[in-house]
């Protein structure tokens, strides 16, 4: 067992072996471009954890690439994990426990989806009042090619009694301190859906360390934090997994509260599926644009739902107009949108964004504050300035 | 290059070469800076504190929380540290900014 001491020593040595250089006064303005080997122009919220956001200049694109993904660690990533050592575990409320070797898995037929992945705090940094946690803006999101086998095919191998209600995860990530270990778990029936993968594929090709190599669970149109990486054990469960991160952690009030309220822990449930939700990717906040037609652009998404359509408004929400959506489309995956707009004179101009999906759910103006700042889906927000 | 920039790289080699800055240096400074660095960033960096803007009620929790998962305060400088990280890292403060990481491919870059 390695202390943690010498583990940080390892660490460290590892970031220097990765090149990475920690900039002095990192709070201050103009902090240098820190070097992460296979990760390109992000922005970092943490170096360690290891958690990075997409800017919204790459989200014009409907497959975000893996060097573009957002990256969400709540520890520290496991030491490279070699195929051969790695093994999955599948027991708890199962007629025959079963352990798979990565040859093993590579057997099983491989089942692809296209996922929009968003992390459940994504959007934090918008909450007024304040709330505790990594500072996200806009892009704890991106959308993926995942492939792997079935969740359910695996399962079906082990035979799950009707005991069995909840399936959880545990990753080989390595938990620091006292901290709890990041397991969660889903219901049954989620983890019975053929879409719900142990991928070990990311745009058609091996996943990244970064992104859980060897192998993940993808649980389509749900909240980051379903779908544990590095996936080692898998339990089959006769209630929810109880541990911090099933409670109190990702999980929102049951009725909207007073922004800065305390929520009582009862009257809470846990986050599955994300809301709808759009973001404008082109032009950016505060940009000035030169006079003409301009075409506004983003992507917009809705979880388990489909995105129906995307409004744009250029006068701050007193008219609304329809965007077109981009031709490609999958179950989970986000749509781009875009809209032509020829501003009618020089000045300044608040260009607003708004979602409908398939459920009826419509993007708020204003998102329900919640104590951990969860799901923030407010109207996206451009200011912008048109010159003469 | 400008002056600014010129002590900048200056500082990024000598951080690559001598290791990661201590993490004290990127605490401000205070009666707590060091022990604030001994007690949180032995599990996590200084940046995920100074990206913060909390009330003290909410960096209250926040370090009973952190303390109950392993972090070595002493029960004689609990409210001092709570005092440090609410005075710093208040909602009242100016936004904070993140770094990028470099631009590895320029043609791939996107818009």
């Amino acid at each position: 067992m390695t202390s943690r001491r010498e583990f940080l020593k390892s660490a460290s040595a590892a970031a220097l072996a990765a090149g990475v250089v920690h900039p002095l006064l990192s709070w201050a303005k103009d902090a240098p471009a820190i070097n992460v080997s296979g990760e390109d122009g992000m922005i970092v919220r943490s170096y360690r954890f290891f958690d990075l956001e997409t800017p919204l200049e790459f989200m014009t694109e409907w497959i975000t690439p893996v060097n573009h993904f957002y990256v969400r660690n709540h520890m520290f990533e496991p030491a490279k994990i070699t195929l051969p050592t790695w093994k999955l575990t599948i027991g708890g409320e199962v007629e025959k426990p079963l352990t798979l070797t990565f040859a093993d898995l590579q057997k099983i037929p491989v089942h692809s989806i296209v996922n929009t992945m968003e992390c459940a705090g994504n959007g934090r940094s918008f909450q007024s009042p304040k709330v505790p946690g990594v500072q996200w803006g806009k892009g704890a999101v991106g959308n993926a090619k995942f492939a792997g086998p079935s969740l359910k095919s695996v399962l079906e191998k082990a035979g799950v009694k009707d005991t069995g209600k909840h399936v959880m995860f545990r990753g080989l990530d390595q938990v620091p301190g006292k901290v709890p270990p990041f397991i969660r778990s889903i219901p049954i029936e989620k983890a019975m859906d053929a879409d719900t993968l142990i991928a070990t594929r990311m745009n058609g090709a091996p996943l990244t360390q970064h992104h859980g190599f060897p192998a993940r669970i993808m649980t389509p149109g749900w909240a980051g934090a379903a779908s544990c990486k590095w996936v080692t054990e898998i339990q089959v469960l006769a209630k929810p997994f109880e541990g911090n991160f099933m409670n109190p952690g990702y999980r929102l009030p049951n009725s909207p509260v007073k922004p800065g309220e305390a929520v009582k822990p009862e009257e809470t449930h846990s986050i599955i599926g994300l809301t709808v939700k759009s973001v404008i990717a082109f032009p950016n906040d505060g940009a000035k644009l030169k006079p003409g037609t301009q075409v506004i652009k983003g992507v917009a998404w809705a979880g388990e739902a489909e995105i129906t359509k995307v409004e744009v408004s250029t006068d701050g929400g007193a008219s609304w107009n329809a965007t077109q959506l981009g031709k490609d489309e999958a179950k989970y995956a986000w749509r781009l949108w875009s809209y032509a707009w020829k501003p009618a004179k020089s000045g300044d101009y608040v260009i607003l964004s708004r979602a409908t999906d398939s459920q009826g759910r419509v993007q708020p103006s204003v998102a329900e504050w919640n104590p951990s700042g969860y799901l923030y889906n407010a109207y996206d927000q451009v200011k912008v300035y048109v010159q003469a | 290059m400008s002056r600014l920039k010129a002590v900048y790289l200056a500082v990024a080699l000598l951080s690559a070469i001598s290791m990661a800055q201590s993490p004290v240096e990127q605490l401000p400074a205070g009666a707590m800076q060091e022990k604030a660095a001994a007690a949180c960033t032995s599990c996590h960096e200084a940046r995920i504190i100074v990206q913060q803007r909390l009330s003290k009620a909410a960096w209250t929790k926040e370090v009973d929380k952190m303390t109950k998962w392993g972090a070595e305060v002493d029960p004689k400088d609990r409210d001092a540290l709570i005092d440090y990280l609410s005075a710093n890292f208040s909602p009242d403060q100016s936004a904070y900014i993140a770094p990028k990481s470099a631009v590895q491919n320029p043609n791939r870059r996107g818009r």
